[in-house]
């Protein structure tokens, strides 16, 4: 072979191999996901039914069943609001249907919620604890009793503190964690109903709890002075579901979860929401209710910070028993709740960092950690926020637990409310799954469910700001200073939030360069591999439809991206103009997580985008190439051309091209 | 398809790429009622959408002629070498048509993955060394 053979051959051979990878592209079973969100939704099992305990007497465990029969119906909402946002939750469904502003109060209500949730899920963990110590104490008749308060204080700091370390640090995904606490958590459930149940038949009676609230005069709060509302009737129940519905706590974290949902996704959320809905019931709901069956009277006042201990230590059995059960609930609830500290970090972290991306944020939020890559101010700020509302709570959950609920049901109201504007604004948005209920009137389809529920939360919100002091005074003060950071941060940031709405979203890349082609595809999880080609991100049908079609779920779907030298020279002028690859890759992540489907981006620099096409689809052992119809050049053209590329390939086996448009596709096998 | 001696142009002469298509349709229509002017045109449309040069050398002007009902093709060995638009050496120019019809497009199909296998830069060196049209068509795999 001569020079000029030789010389042939390298002008079109690949020049360079960029691997690009993403988190975002990194999905979870739908197992997973739903253990992430009970981490930390399914945590208020183990405080709410105190805390309303604390407000409105014995008949909290139908109020708490109540709520958790109502999570039902709100995660059939949240159903709604993720088949039309990948990236769903509070922020961009609110900014959606109510615009920026609305967002941004919303976002505040929310970033209260994850403010309370560490603070509340530590001193709850520390409660438990303490519970154990103590009780341990007692039963060996050791005279030392531990000031509850104040080590649940310091044990809560200490798990805000550890959790700060790890997510500056950055965690590493927790899904596999969050299922082993699920998993073990539904195990003591389980050992707790049947023992409960043993209780119960050996007592003979059962004696249910009475249905009416007796609202003190603190759980009535304003509305002691409005003589009306202190007749307990209708409004007596709204009030007891005021004071129950932190119970719901955590449904946010469904939204956020979502975008890492693996295919099929909204499949895959109902089934998520279904466990989470039987959890809430079971586990929240139902234990809440055979505490109040089995723990006596006189001893839910010492139970109420845990409950969930008090059920273990009421049961029927020997002492030593109980304490193991009381241990090993104190061991999933401690791990469940420090869970849930985490997660609120985690949480607020994400909702921060939304509002960050549509640029209302100064730089100073989004400043990276030089060592770890994490925008550590923000997590620095949630921190001392969580550490000194500990210490400004004394430890006292029920405290908490008053201004807890404000951020719970407002983020609700603007979410429900958003949904439902949606329907009407856009109307014509495709929505997999819909709240039912409905009447379709000529393009609308008038959400009577879901109206149903915005008015039910809509209600809430409004009797608990009568009665709930503490939560309307501090979540209205902590809204206000949010929005007033907000709303300065976006003045400050205005030029440059123009700029980033022009560009549009940016994802982070890790682009690795490879020494050669082969070394690209050594880490791919299948054996088959299909080649995505891609150019323009405004130009992804065919990468849509591979991610709808393509059923079978083992192969891998490489997508690549050919990047022109500066010597380009097989084709138009035109095509010398460069793609901001960063901004196609980005769309197609975007794509990809709206499927729940993983890709694996690749990037090469060549002269001649079919034979590179070719060598990438070759060295990957590729079934087919892929690619998009050009808008400079015919399909048959661009067909003419892949076959010719591959068939000037030294080595080859049998391969087939495709070329996918709206409505038509050209398919060879050569 | 067969390639006969007399659809074999040895080109020792300095050339244009698009005189050396003009030169090959002109002999591909001798003694047809194809439009050489119209073939001409489509061709070189062709040729301005993705250029059909391929790095070993190997250029396949090509074109799909309503009404044609069989391939018809002109080879041109040109040793010196032409450059094309793009600055592309071509050493073989392989040009042919065919009918229009979507039955055909296979077969066009097959015809251009079995040109750009078969002529690899070493045999396109080799077709260079040939000093008449009838070693050339004796060594085409055709």
């Amino acid at each position: 072979m001569n020079n000029e053979t030789t010389n042939a051959q390298n002008k079109s051979k690949v020049k360079s191999v960029v691997v690009i990878s993403t988190a975002m592209l990194t999905f979870i079973t739908f197992w997973k996901a739903a253990a992430i969100v009970l981490c930390d939704f399914g945590s208020s099992a183990f405080y709410a039914g105190g805390i309303a305990y604390n407000a409105f007497g014995p008949a909290f465990p139908w109020y708490i069943l109540g709520v958790s029969f109502f999570s039902g119906l709100l995660l059939m909402m949240y159903l709604e609001s993720c088949s039309m946002f990948t990236r769903s939750g509070v922020f961009p469904v609110v900014s959606a249907g109510l615009g920026e502003k609305a967002a941004q109060l919303a976002a505040s209500a929310l970033l209260f919620d994850m403010a309370l949730t560490g603070p509340i899920s530590g001193l709850s963990a520390g409660n438990y604890l303490i519970g154990l110590i103590n009780s341990t104490f007692a039963t060996f008749k050791i005279n030392i009793v531990i000031n509850p308060e104040m080590f649940s204080m310091i044990f809560a700091a200490a798990v805000v503190i550890y959790f700060w370390y790890q997510n500056v640090k950055g965690i590493e995904d927790s899904s596999e964690k969050s299922a082993k606490i699920i998993k073990l958590s539904l195990i003591i459930c389980g050992i707790l109903f049947l023992w409960s149940a043993i209780t119960l038949a050996l007592r003979g009676t059962v004696t249910l709890p009475p249905l009416k609230p007796q609202l003190t005069k603190e759980a009535m709060g304003w509305a002691a002075n409005i003589p009306f509302m202190q007749k307990v009737g209708y409004i007596g129940v709204l009030i007891a579901l005021g004071h129950s519905v932190l119970a719901l706590s955590g449904l946010e974290t469904l939204a956020q979860v979502f975008r890492e949902l693996e295919y099929p996704k909204i499949q895959n959320l109902k089934k998520t929401s279904m466990i989470i809905f039987v959890f809430a019931v079971v586990f929240t709901g139902g234990l809440t209710f055979l505490a109040a069956l089995i723990i006596a009277p006189q001893d839910m006042a010492k139970y109420s910070d845990n409950l969930i201990s008090g059920l273990a230590m009421s049961l029927t059995g020997p002492t030593f028993l109980k304490l193991i059960l009381q241990a090993a609930v104190v061991f999933a609830g401690g791990l469940m709740l420090c869970g849930a500290v985490n997660t609120s970090i985690i949480g607020a972290n994400g909702t921060m960092n939304r509002i960050a991306e549509s640029g209302i944020l100064t730089d100073w939020f989004r400043k990276i950690h030089k060592k770890y890559g994490t925008t550590y101010h923000i997590i620095n700020t949630i921190c001392l926020t969580q550490l000194l509302v500990i210490f400004l709570s004394r430890g006292h959950v029920y405290l908490i637990g008053q201004a807890y609920a404000f951020g719970v049901l407002w983020s609700f109201v603007f979410e429900m409310v958003s949904i439902v504007v949606l329907r009407f604004k856009n109307r014509e948005q495709k929505r997999e799954f819909m709240m039912p209920l409905n009447i379709k009137f000529d393009h609308f389809y008038i959400p009577i469910g879901a109206g149903l529920v915005g008015f039910i939360v809509v209600a809430l919100a409004g009797i608990n700001l009568l009665t709930k002091k503490v939560a309307t005074i501090s979540g209205i003060s902590f809204g206000l200073v949010l929005f007033l950071i907000f709303h300065i941060s976006s003045r400050l940031n205005a030029k440059k939030a123009n700029i980033m709405f022009e560009e549009g979203p940016r994802e982070k890349l890790n682009e690795t360069q490879v020494p050669e082609l082969n070394k690209a595809f050594e880490n791919l999880p299948y054996k088959e591999n299909v080649i995505v080609a891609v150019k323009n991100a405004d130009n992804l049908y065919h990468l849509e439809k591979v991610l709808t079609d393509l059923k079978d779920t083992e192969i891998n779907i490489i997508v690549l991206y050919v990047r022109p030298l500066d010597n380009w020279s097989a084709g138009k002028d035109r095509e010398r103009i460069s793609v901001d690859y960063k901004e196609l890759f980005t769309q197609v992540i975007l794509k990809a997580e709206s499927f729940g489907r993983p890709v694996h981006p690749i990037m090469v620099n060549g002269n001649d985008f079919f034979a590179a096409a070719a060598q990438v689809a070759f060295a990957a052992k590729a079934e087919k190439i892929i690619m998009g119809v050009s808008g400079t050049y015919g399909a048959n053209e661009q067909m003419e051309y892949m076959v010719m590329a591959w068939a000037a390939l030294p080595e080859k086996y049998k391969i087939t091209a495709e070329i996918l448009w709206p409505g038509r596709e050209v398919s060879f096998k050569f | 398809m067969e390639i006969k001696p007399q659809q074999i142009y040895l080109i020792n002469t300095p050339t244009m790429k698009q005189e050396l298509v003009k030169y090959l349709v002109s002999n591909i229509c001798a003694g047809t009622a194809l439009n050489q002017e119209d073939i001409f045109k489509a061709i070189i449309k062709r040729e301005q959408g993705i250029s059909t040069t391929l790095e070993s050398g190997l250029s396949i002007p090509h074109a799909r002629i309503e009404g044609l009902t069989s391939f018809r093709a002109a080879v041109a060995i040109i040793p010196q070498g032409i450059q094309d638009n793009y600055g592309k050496d071509i050493k073989v120019m392989f040009l042919f048509l065919s009918p229009s019809g979507e039955q055909y497009f296979p077969e066009h199909l097959k015809l251009l993955a079995k040109l750009a296998e078969t002529f690899t830069p070493a045999f396109i060196d080799e077709l260079c060394t040939l000093k008449t049209v009838e070693e050339i068509a004796t060594k085409l795999p055709f």
